[in-house]
């Protein structure tokens, strides 16, 4: 019952993909009548040649006749391609638009809750779910109303030119019908199995190939072979285990259908009634052409059955994926566009008392921070690593939410901001830098419509990337991760991202950390003089990054410890003083 | 001189399921000729019939044909497609050991979506190809030729009548299919262009979400789906029209058989049990000729499969190995010298990366490597671990070219931890021990050297915490610090540290440099090459190797070369200055 009723909803919000085509699925349903009629009709013909003319020799109109199977089978050829034709149409288009739903819903995404997925799953969500409910609408759904037809419109057929012979083959099918099921049954759980198995393999490897130097460097080749090995034998075991079902349902089948033929010669030929089985219907005698003509039924009958284990099997994985697909949309974590416009925001940020935690049921991560910075300051916040530093860079910058407490900005608070208008104006580098494989150009401007090749080209002088893009050219297209170039040179690319954009609030989460020192103090005056207006805030390791700071703020464990100028917190000779012992003992 | 593709398959991997096919075949044999023996005893039925004789024997013999083709077709595809799986098992795990021995200039030149979809997608389409493609082959074969064998014995002109159109309707399919493999391979290249795009989305979207930069990665996206739903709608377009045509086809021949073999059978050339017979004899070929056109294009694709596969088992392995084969004396750290070094990763790059280095790093020191962004460091570093092959002679180790030592004991000898760390989704333990059976106390060694102890403690599980994909659970100073657990827990002779202390804080690479500088104390330690930018790492070796664009600008220990002028000295003045401003501000 319920499943029922989730079906009745997924297909009410698929609906909105399926609307702007829906004449095309509409054609496509209407023409399965004529399809299943115009190939219903063929037998038929058959059947009068012989009995009407070439059993009784009468030449006359047997001509005629042929035609008319003639004009059946062309007719039924144009109707067949465009029944193709609009399924395809309708299924691709809505495809696209359902791939593009997807894809929107990813970017769309809370950071917090992409952190817990794995990026290849998630992905593929777009990409084979996508193509296998695809695969569903152009191979599944209608095409299992037009076998339903043929089933249906065959057995009329055959009842109608003659009853009793039909019920008599009837009579056998239930038992088929009840292997068949069984079969299924089984082989669907198989297909499930298959399914895993083969995901895994898949998934190894691709992990596997990605680290392939961590592999090679660690002599770990073995023991990953022999792990691959293990999943690779696992899926060979399940494949050819299901293969096992899968050729006797089609075996079956297709024998089926020739000890139906023996049924049909045993009663027709009147041999049954001989044997006392005599229905109160149809004629016990058939005739020759009537044998032929329901060879053909017969045929017509049992290619849908055929074929109905691969097309279970098609519509199964484009329900599974459907359900992943509806799931991935209906997902609530999204950055909603909601709330005030906040545009021409200051950057006055005053934090009172703010409390977060990544999930419900884990610890706190901040507990009580209160600290406010004014438009223009510079503050630097450092601490030990798991002090929070960088999770109340998230929540500045958004790609956390859920908060307790207050964080204003221009005394508004944040959470009710529209994120996008607080995401234009607050922007945040970290230190993995996140590069698309993308031209140069684009890693830079984002095709920022604001951004014109001087600005780029400035933001990049100023960082000094510009050694590196004479090297590699403004179009040079980035591989996977940006990893053509060193850690230290997408730092830098990132930098330039964010100078290009210009936003009032910067936030550098150890941005430098793998820029060498010269080049990270010619980039420190050029943001100096570049962000005198901005409110800045760097995270970092390196104390020799954050003694310029207007202000420093040191972390510990969630709180926030001390606060002051550099030369204060060295005067009161606490927290961060033992930071900076740490770095001297390093040093000096 | 290579073998073609298939030839290579079969003699390569299908053979040693000879058996199996030969049986399967046999009974595939046995089952097709079940099958179109059934049409002639219906003939002779039908012929009994009007005769007015009895049915028995013929009714018996038609169900029991039915029994024994549920055997022998079941028999046949068991024995035909299973040996498509054992090879798909066989081709996975062949290109799986290959894939692990290629080195980074092969990855450099192809990107890992291509070739994890070679070892998914293909590996699948030639599956099919040797399982459903073989058993298919035979199939149509031997359905062709024995209804053809039947058809001609009943009659001849017939025969000809009808088999012509279904001729025409093959050749046209033939042209069809061609275009619908090149089309859906271009579908399966910018379905691929989409994944791509997605995944690295993915990875950037605190970039793309933080500079609201969603709008241009939706239109780039869109222009990749576009091209994919036009590509798509091509395909559909061929598949519309042509594919029906064997369809069409068969239709046409029913046609001649009425046009023809009706007036025949009233001339009395024919009976009406042979007609029907020669009817039922087209309803068994129609549906072999229908899979015919599905047939021809699984062997397309799975041929291309094919090709892309072997293709990548054919790449050169670009490691001269066991050649001279040199054993190295394991147990202590070798002694280094680059004489002349060069290289290049592209031969049409301008600049090479490193450029005439020539210096003798004596066994057992700690050598730190020193240079601005981009100098070259990880290159060097890198050919020491031989991911790139330097020129012969360029690199000597103990005395004999690096080259000649055998790679395999080489790598055993190093432990390496790389600028980006790489973290595989399993537990932290795992990750460090990259073994069967991981030595506990040696991991529990290992954690506290890389200072990783403070960190597990937070952590839900220990050191048996999964760590997610690509370590995401994980911070960038922890994954890091995960990969130099794993590298200290080798106990190499050789231990190479990229830049691996950017990402902590202080305390903790006070606490690291410790554990080094013990570790290279006492005989027979490690040779030690630590690449870093922070001085402060680099002060406690024994010897600075300074590399400024390419070249070696200037080497010796730490208080020798602060007294030079040069990069060395100038970044020491600027991390010094941080550290004597907050002496002043303490006294």
């Amino acid at each position: 019952m319920s499943a029922q009723v989730s079906e009745a909803g997924a297909l009410r919000r698929l609906w909105p993909f399926l609307r702007p085509d829906w004449w095309a699925f509409v054609i496509a349903l209407a023409l399965t009548p004529a399809a299943a009629g115009l190939s219903l009709v063929q037998p038929y013909l058959l059947k009068r040649a012989i009995d009407d003319h070439v059993v009784p020799g009468v030449v006359e109109g047997l001509g005629a006749l042929a035609f008319m199977y003639l004009g059946a089978v062309l007719v039924g050829y144009v109707i067949e391609g465009a029944y193709v034709l609009s399924l395809a149409w309708g299924g691709q288009r809505t495809i696209l638009r359902l791939r593009s739903a997807v894809y929107a819903q990813l970017l769309s995404l809370r950071q917090s809750f992409l952190d817990r997925q794995p990026a290849g799953r998630l992905m593929t969500r777009a990409t084979s779910d996508v193509d296998a409910l695809g695969e569903a609408f152009s191979a599944g759904i209608i095409a299992v109303v037009l076998d339903l037809l043929m089933i249906v419109g065959t057995l009329s057929a055959m009842l109608w030119l003659d009853a009793g012979l039909t019920v008599v083959l009837l009579f056998f099918s239930p038992p088929l019908l009840w292997i068949l099921n069984v079969v299924r049954k089984r082989l669907r759980v198989l297909f499930l199995d298959v399914r895993e198995a083969l995901a895994s393999v898949n998934a190894f490897l691709a992990e596997r190939v990605d680290g392939v130097e961590v592999v090679q460097l660690y002599g770990h080749e073995a023991e990953a072979k022999r792990k691959f090995d293990k999943l690779n034998d696992h899926f060979r075991k399940v494949t050819t285990h299901s293969n096992y079902y899968d050729a006797f349902i089609y075996a079956l089948v297709d024998g089926v259908s020739t000890i139906g033929v023996a049924i049909m010669l045993w009663y027709g030929s009147g041999m049954a009634a001989s044997w006392g089985l005599k229905l109160p219907f149809g004629s016990s005698v058939v005739s020759a052409g009537l044998l032929v003509a329901f060879l053909e039924y017969m045929d017509r009958l049992f290619r849908p059955l055929r074929e109905l284990t691969g097309k279970m099997a098609i519509l199964q994985r484009g329900g599974a994926a459907l359900e992943k697909i509806l799931d991935l949309l209906r997902e609530g974590n999204v950055v909603a566009d909601t709330g005030q416009a906040a545009e021409g925001l200051a950057g006055h940020i005053r934090m009172k008392n703010v409390w977060f935690r990544y999930r419900p049921e884990s610890q706190d991560v901040l507990k009580g921070i209160s600290l406010e910075i004014r438009p223009g300051e510079v503050v630097a916040v450092v601490g030990a690593t798991g002090s929070g530093k960088t999770t109340l860079m998230r929540l500045l910058d958004t790609s956390y939410s859920g908060y307790r407490g207050s964080i204003r900005i221009d005394d508004r608070e944040l959470r009710d901001l529209r994120s996008s208008d607080v995401r234009r104006q607050v922007a945040g580098v970290r230190q993995d830098p996140q590069l698309f494989s993308e031209a140069v150009k684009f890693n830079v401007d984002l095709d920022n419509p604001g951004i014109n090749e001087q600005i780029r080209r400035e933001s990049a002088s100023l960082v000094h990337l510009d050694q590196t893009v004479k090297r590699i050219g403004w179009d040079h297209v980035l591989r996977e991760r940006g990893s053509d170039l060193s850690v230290g040179e997408g730092q830098l690319l990132t930098f330039a991202r964010a100078m290009a954009h210009g936003t009032e609030v910067v936030i550098l989460d150890e941005a430098t950390a793998s820029i060498d020192t010269l080049t990270e103090r010619l980039v420190q005056d050029a943001l100096g003089r570049i962000f005198e207006q901005r409110t800045v805030i760097v995270v970092a390791h390196r104390l020799s990054t954050v003694e310029r700071a207007d202000r420093i703020v040191v972390m510990d464990g969630g709180r926030i410890v001390e606060e002051g100028s550099h030369a204060e917190l060295m005067a009161i000779g606490g927290a961060y003083v033992r930071l900076v012992q740490a770095g001297e003992a390093l040093v000096a | 001189m290579r073998a073609k593709p298939i030839p290579r398959l079969l003699r390569d991997y299908s053979r040693r399921y000879r058996w199996s096919y030969l049986s399967g075949a046999i009974f595939l044999l046995l089952t097709n000729y079940l099958t179109v023996s059934i049409p002639g005893e219906i003939g002779h039925a039908i012929d009994a019939l009007r005769a007015g004789q009895s049915l028995v024997r013929y009714v018996a013999i038609i169900a029991i044909m039915g029994v024994a083709i549920v055997v022998v077709r079941t028999l046949s595809r068991i024995l035909i497609f299973n040996p498509g799986r054992h090879q798909e098992y066989l081709i996975r795990r062949d290109l799986f050991a290959k894939l692990m021995r290629l080195q980074p200039s092969f990855f450099a030149t192809t990107t890992r979506g291509d070739v994890v979809s070679r070892a998914s997608n293909d590996v699948t389409w030639v599956r099919t190809l040797v399982g459903f493609g073989g058993l298919q082959v035979l199939n149509v074969a031997m359905a062709l030729s024995l209804t053809g064998w039947k058809m001609f014995a009943l009659s001849p002109r017939l025969t000809v009548a009808a088999l012509l159109p279904v001729l025409g309707g093959v050749v046209a399919v033939q042209w069809a299919i061609r275009r619908v493999f090149v089309l859906s391979r271009t579908a399966q290249e910018q379905l691929g262009e989409i994944s791509e795009h997605v995944l690295g989305s993915l990875q950037g979207i605190a970039a793309i979400q933080g500079f609201v930069a969603e709008r241009a990665f939706v239109n780039r996206f869109e222009e990749r789906n576009q091209a994919w739903l036009k590509t798509g709608l091509q395909l559909a377009m061929v598949r519309a029209i042509a594919l029906p045509l064997l369809v069409l086809s068969g239709g046409i021949a029913m046609f001649a058989l009425i046009a023809v073999g009706g007036p025949m059978a009233i001339e009395g050339c024919l009976s009406v049990g042979e007609l029907a017979a020669f009817a039922a004899l087209l309803t068994v070929l129609l549906p072999v000729l229908r899979s015919m056109g599905w047939m021809l294009s699984v062997i397309a694709r799975g041929r291309a499969s094919l090709e892309r596969i072997f293709a990548l088992l054919d790449t050169p392995e670009d490691r001269p190995e066991g050649e001279v084969g040199f054993q190295v004396a394991a147990g202590r750290g070798p002694a280094i010298s680059l004489r002349g070094l060069e290289f290049a990763y592209d031969e049409k790059q301008e600049r090479p990366v490193l450029n005439d280095i020539s210096i003798d790093l004596p066994a057992g020191v700690m050598v730190g490597l020193f240079g601005r962004t981009g100098s070259g460091k990880s290159t060097l570093l890198r050919i020491l671990a031989r991911l790139h092959n330097p020129l012969p002679g360029m690199v000597v180790i103990d005395g004999e070219d690096l080259l000649s030592w055998d790679l395999g004991p080489w790598r055993k000898r190093l432990a390496v931890v790389p600028q980006r760390p790489f973290l595989f989704s399993d537990t932290i333990a795992a990750n460090i021990a990259l073994e069967r059976e991981p030595d506990d106390a040696e991991v529990a060694r290992a954690v506290v050297a890389a200072a990783l102890k403070p960190d597990l403690q937070a952590l839900p599980n220990d050191l048996e915490t999964v760590v997610g994909e690509r370590g995401i659970m994980l911070s960038g100073g922890q994954r890091q610090r995960v990969a130099l657990a794993r590298g200290l827990y080798r106990d190499g002779d050789l231990l190479i540290l990229d830049d691996v202390l950017s990402a902590v804080d202080h305390a903790t690479e006070a606490s690291l440099i410790k554990s080094l500088t013990e570790l290279t104390r006492g005989e027979g330690g490690p040779t030690v090459l630590i690449a870093s930018h922070r001085l402060s790492a680099l002060r406690h070796t024994d010897i600075v190797v300074v590399l400024d664009r390419g070249r070696l600008v200037d080497s010796g220990p730490h208080d020798e070369l602060i007294r030079r002028p040069g990069i060395y000295r100038d970044t020491w003045l600027a991390q010094q200055a941080g550290a004597f401003h907050s002496e002043e501000a303490v006294s």
